[in-house]
Order: C-alpha cells, then structure tokens, then sequence
C-alpha cells in the first residue's frame, strides 16, 4: 500500500456546488424521444458533446412518467457534466423546461431547444451545434484539481455473476467501500431485485430502526411485484429471477446469488434508502430503490450523483455508460483473460488465496486512476449501452 | 484414501471452498471428475470427500446428506431446499435444489 485511505486523492474538475466531476462532458438530452435524432446530430457534431437518447418522454402517466423526469433530471444533474443541451419537440408530457430547470438546479449552464419553436430539423440542430461548441469550449479551459477520497461517490453494481463474484470480486469491492465510506465519501448499491434472500442481513445493518424498516420495506415490495409478475401460468416459462449465465456459473437461486452480491457493499452500516432520481442525504453508504437490469440499475446510479460505478462481473461484460466510467473487475481469471479489452481489473488472485486487502489497496488506486483521467475499458471503446430510464 | 495414495494425483486434488463454517455445501475452486477426491478448506480441520458426479469450476458440492426439504446453506444462509434426498459429494445445482423466494404464488 502506497500510504494511509485517508490520505488518497483523486484529479477531478469542480462544480459551483455539490461533488466534484470526473468527466466534464456536455450532456445533450431530448425531454421526449420525438428529439432523439436532433439531440443525436447535435452530439455528434460537438467533440466533447454525449447524447442521451431514450424511449420515453410522452404518452406516460402516474409514476411511471414521474420516474422518466426524475431519471432524466438527475443524469442531467450528475457532477461529471459541464452543463446541458435540453431538447425538446415541444407539445410532449415531459416538459423541457422542466428537465433544463432540474439541471440548472444543479448549477450547471443549460441552454434549450426545441423542435417545434425553431421551425425544423435542420434550424434546431444548427441552434443546438452553435450553443453545445459554445459550452464545449467553456468546458474544455477548466483545469483538474486534487479533491480528497470524501468527495467520491460511488456506485455498486455486478452483473454477468458466476460463483467467483461471491468468492473475490464483491468481497473486494465492499472492501473499498468500507475505505471510501470511512474516509467521509459515499457509495451506493441497488438491485433490489436480487436482493432478495439477502433483506434481514441488510436490515440488521440499518444505522436507525427507520432505515432498517425501510430495507425490509423495500425488498418486500419487489419481491410481492416480482410474485405477482410471474404468477400467471401463460408467462409461468418466464419466472426465472436470475439468469441462464448465472446458473450455469454455478449460481442457482436468487438468494444464492443476492448473498453473494451484498459483499460489495462492504460491512459499514447502511445509512439509508435513496428513491430513483434521488441524491443521499449526504456521506456514508446508502441502497437506492431500483431493479437489477444493468442498465437500469447504472442510469438509477448516475442520476443519483454517483461519478463512477464499479461494475463486477464473471462471466464478462463490456458495456459503458456515456459520460461516467464504469469500471469492470472480475473473480474470474479465465474471463479476464479472454475479455481482456473488456474489463480493468482481475481480482481472480483471490482464490488463489491473497489477502483481499492486498487486492483491494490495488482496486481502489485503478478507481482513482480512472477517476483522474485514465479512460475505463469501456469508454476506450465508446459503450453507452447502460443509459436506460426505467419504466413500471 | 487408498484409491487416491498416488503421489501425483493428490497434488492434482481438486479443492473446494466451505465459506462460511454453518454452510453444507463447499464451492468448487476446479472442475471434478466423478470419483475424484475434493480437498475442501473449511477455515477449521482439513475435509476431504469424493465427487458422486462431475462438478464444474465454481458449482457446489454436498458437504453432509440432506433429505427432502432441507435448507441449503451457502454464506452461512439458506440459498433453497433440496428437492430429493442428497448425498455427501453430490453435485448440487437446479435440478435437486429448489427456492421459492420471488414465487410465492406458484406451485
């Protein structure tokens, strides 16, 4: 180990409030799907501009549209970009002004289009060009600065498990949770849906009896969501709650596989639950109200602030999210050898027997390269698969 | 361990893991071939037992007998309940292990 937790610092560019970023990319997102191909050509016209294309945005009602605003707002919101492009069509549910309005909260600049006031395509995407190169080169003159490990935040995801996810990669990340957590930082995991089997261990680590009924609470409801889902007997060959991979890699049930995934939510009290879309409440380490689909489960992350997610997986994946790196380790040493363009760690060396804490020292100086600058494996190749707004 | 008293075959002993000390079931850390001796580390005293089946890196191995309904136990919890009875060394995967957790309203 190359000095004291407390001491480690990572190169990150500030924001007028809140975490600071560890991309500086302009975000150009449509408030309704009718502008995806606008926001698309603004994107691709801008070095330095990311667009966040999606499917919703209209025709939505009840929670399910109030999860598409929170869900937008809160990537828009995310410290890693410089500012905001909004685009809208202009007659959608979703109102621009709303999502521009939720970004600017955040302290960003955010400038807006929309389809239906500037006449057409071709005069919004010209608008929107002139105005993203305007933020791009704001953006590109600021300089990194050192911030200490408190001003992290980072998200726990695993996906793709095989037996060693339980055995090496999620002990180890939940090591540097532990680290990142006790330096004053904050980390967050998910996945509800494959929490379950795993509640009353994450309910005894409650930091208050409230948040302790909240996990119960929590799990409950989407375990009784799952239940009713695959009650009826015509989808009865669609009930499986966990993958053909995962068992296959000698994971069996989602119980299984849930008690091997809170490993990496370390072994620190749990200081609450975090809603989609929503920030903590401020350090420590938290669960965030989301399903288990990757892309769900990393764009429910971002929009809760986190800067990087830390991704651990044994069988192997390589997606990425635009604008915030998601970093790959792996139990596996086999998978990490035939992925090897894919992933940016092998914690394999743990079943072979060394000290986790040998392993995770090494885990968390990678996370803190990539923070500073070093592209993950999946930004290298420009994965942006796990944007995803989820939908009830 | 008469069968297995050659000197090259034990250094090729499969080993396999037993996580938690209330588990029984240990995960496999190399593939088995049936027959074969598992050398199991329990974090306490040195178990050695025999693969009733091929078992795959990384798939679990019955560390005691289970009768029909018995909890699974993996990371010190119960991960399902076996579906039939279950031997010392058997391969334990999908088809002697059930859960019904998340299907509640299915028989």
């Amino acid at each position: 180990m190359k000095g004291p937790i407390t001491m480690k610092i990572f190169q990150g560019y500030r924001r007028s409030q809140g975490l600071p970023g560890v991309r500086n990319a302009i975000a150009v997102i449509p408030s309704v799907f009718c502008a995806n191909t606008v926001a698309r050509r603004i994107a691709e016209h801008v070095a330095g501009a990311l667009a966040f294309c999606h499917p919703v945005g209209c025709s939505q009602v009840g929670l399910d549209l109030e999860l598409t605003a929170r869900g937008l707002k809160g990537v828009g919101r995310n410290p890693n970009f410089y500012g905001a492009i909004v685009v809208g069509l202009g007659c959608e549910r979703f109102r621009p002004s709303e999502l521009a309005e939720s970004i600017a909260s955040a302290g960003k600049p955010v400038e807006t289009v929309v389809i239906q006031d500037e006449g057409d395509t071709l005069r919004t995407i010209e608008k929107g060009v002139i105005l993203a190169s305007r933020m791009a080169v704001e953006a590109s003159r600021q300089p990194r600065e050192e911030f200490p490990l408190s001003d992290l935040s980072l998200g726990l995801k695993c996906g793709g498990t095989d037996a060693t996810s339980g055995l090496a990669a999620n002990p180890v990340l939940g090591w540097v949770t532990d680290q990142i957590v006790a330096a004053g930082g904050r980390a967050i995991f998910t996945e509800v849906t494959e929490l379950i089997g795993a509640e009353r261990i994450l309910a005894g680590r409650g930091k208050t009896p409230q948040v302790s009924d909240a996990i119960m609470r929590t799990v409950g409801c989407m375990e009784n969501r799952l239940s009713a889902a695959t009650a009826s007997r015509e989808v009865r060959h669609r009930s499986a709650l966990i993958s053909p991979g995962n068992e296959d890699g000698g994971v069996t049930t989602v119980a299984e596989k849930a008690l091997g995934g809170i490993y990496k939510a370390g072994t620190g009290p749990i200081s609450g639950v975090v809603g989609y879309g929503e920030d903590p409440a401020g350090p420590g380490l938290y669960l965030l109200d989301c399903v288990g689909h990757d892309g769900e489960a990393v764009t429910g992350l971002v929009a809760s602030g986190c800067q990087a997610v830390v991704f651990t997986t044994g069988r192997g994946t390589p997606t990425g999210f635009p604008g915030v790196p998601v970093i790959k380790i792996t139990g596996n040493s086999g998978t990490f050898d035939r992925m090897r363009f894919d992933l940016d760690f092998d914690a394999g060396r743990i079943i072979e027997g060394a000290a986790i804490p040998d392993v995770g020292a090494d885990l968390l100086e990678k996370i803190l390269c990539i923070a500073s600058g070093e592209p993950s494996r999946a930004e290298l190749h420009g994965h942006d698969e796990l944007f995803c707004v989820t939908r009830i | 361990m008469a069968e297995h008293s050659c000197r090259g075959e034990r250094d090729n002993m499969a080993k396999a893991l037993k996580i938690n000390a209330k588990d029984n079931v240990a995960v496999l850390l190399g593939d088995v071939r049936a027959d074969e001796t598992i050398d199991v580390t329990t974090g306490q005293e040195e178990l050695h037992l025999k693969a009733r089946q091929d078992i795959a890196f990384g798939h679990k191995v019955a560390l005691v007998s289970l009768k029909t309904d018995e909890p699974i136990i993996k990371y010190g919890e119960e991960i399902g309940r076996a579906q039939e009875a279950i031997g010392v060394g058997d391969w334990i995967h999908l088809h002697n292990l059930t859960c019904r957790r998340g299907h509640e309203n299915q028989e």
